[in-house]
């Protein structure tokens, strides 16, 4: 059975704030997430999320995913975690993290993917999410 | 059996469409899905940044054409991130590791064109470099 990847990416600027990640690079405006026709269920999820370093803390960062496209009500993943000591000279990439799910799904319905930030306000978190249905 | 094809190709520019077509040694590989391939199986890939601006922004890839045959399928590949230096300091590397997505899984038309494409996205974090390795079966 073939696999279907929808994703989205944005930034999460505020501590504890729910950010919804709704472009996805140059398109700045792909509307809803909707689930596509044919699929039945969310097999993974692809998380990748950094921070840009701009303050001397630690933070942590995850998704949420809500919406009528999750039957079920809504989940969350662990994203990522960081700090710096100094905000100056934080340079770092990582790699994206796949989870692989069982979670049924709605087709044509939406599913809404938001980002937080939580711990103490490192400055941004980008996020990028990836769904994968099957 | 597997077959591969590997792409890799700087992203200058935030936020913009950028369609990798180049190996290395050679520079026009062949796009055309292998004979037989009904599917790309596994996906290897990374990307990260030269640093060269602050921010923070994600990768990820988009897998279209006329050979992926339920439409341009995206998929993140890393997150980066960089503060400026103090002034006299040098900056640490980035870098990152590739990774693997087994069992991708997305249906493919043999004999026929894949465009891949990837993005920087976010903050402009200098240009960015992205691989990517195809297995199809």
């Amino acid at each position: 059975m073939p696999k279907l990847y929808r994703s989205r990416e944005g930034e999460a600027t505020a501590l504890d704030t729910k950010t919804q990640l709704t472009t996805l690079g140059s398109e700045t405006a792909p509307g809803p997430l909707l689930v596509p026709s044919g699929v039945s269920k969310l097999v993974g999820i692809v998380v990748a999320a950094m921070e840009n370093f701009a303050a001397a803390t630690s933070y942590s960062a995850f998704v949420r995913l809500e919406g009528p496209g999750l039957p079920e009500g809504p989940e969350t993943f662990a994203a990522a975690a960081g700090g710096v000591p100094v905000a100056t000279g934080g340079n770092f990439a990582a790699p994206a993290q796949f989870t692989k799910l069982d979670i049924p799904v709605t087709p044509a319905n939406e599913i809404l993917i938001f980002a937080e930030m939580a711990g103490t306000d490192i400055g941004q978190v980008s996020v990028g999410t990836t769904l994968i249905f099957e | 059996m597997s077959k591969t094809l590997t792409l890799e190709g700087d992203l200058a520019t935030v936020d913009s469409r950028t369609i990798i077509t180049a190996q290395g040694s050679v520079t026009a590989p062949s796009l055309v899905v292998p004979s037989g391939a009904k599917m790309i199986k596994r996906i290897i890939m990374a990307a990260a940044a030269e640093g060269l601006g602050d921010g923070s922004g994600v990768f990820f890839l988009r897998l279209g054409g006329n050979a992926v045959t339920r439409g341009e399928q995206t998929i993140m590949v890393s997150a980066a991130g960089r503060i400026a230096v103090q002034t006299g300091s040098d900056a640490a590397p980035m870098y990152c590791r590739a990774w693997t997505l087994e069992d991708a899984d997305i249906e493919v038309t043999p004999s026929d064109t894949l465009t891949v494409a990837a993005e920087m996205a976010g903050s402009d974090l200098g240009t960015g470099r992205v691989v990517v390795t195809l297995i199809f079966e």
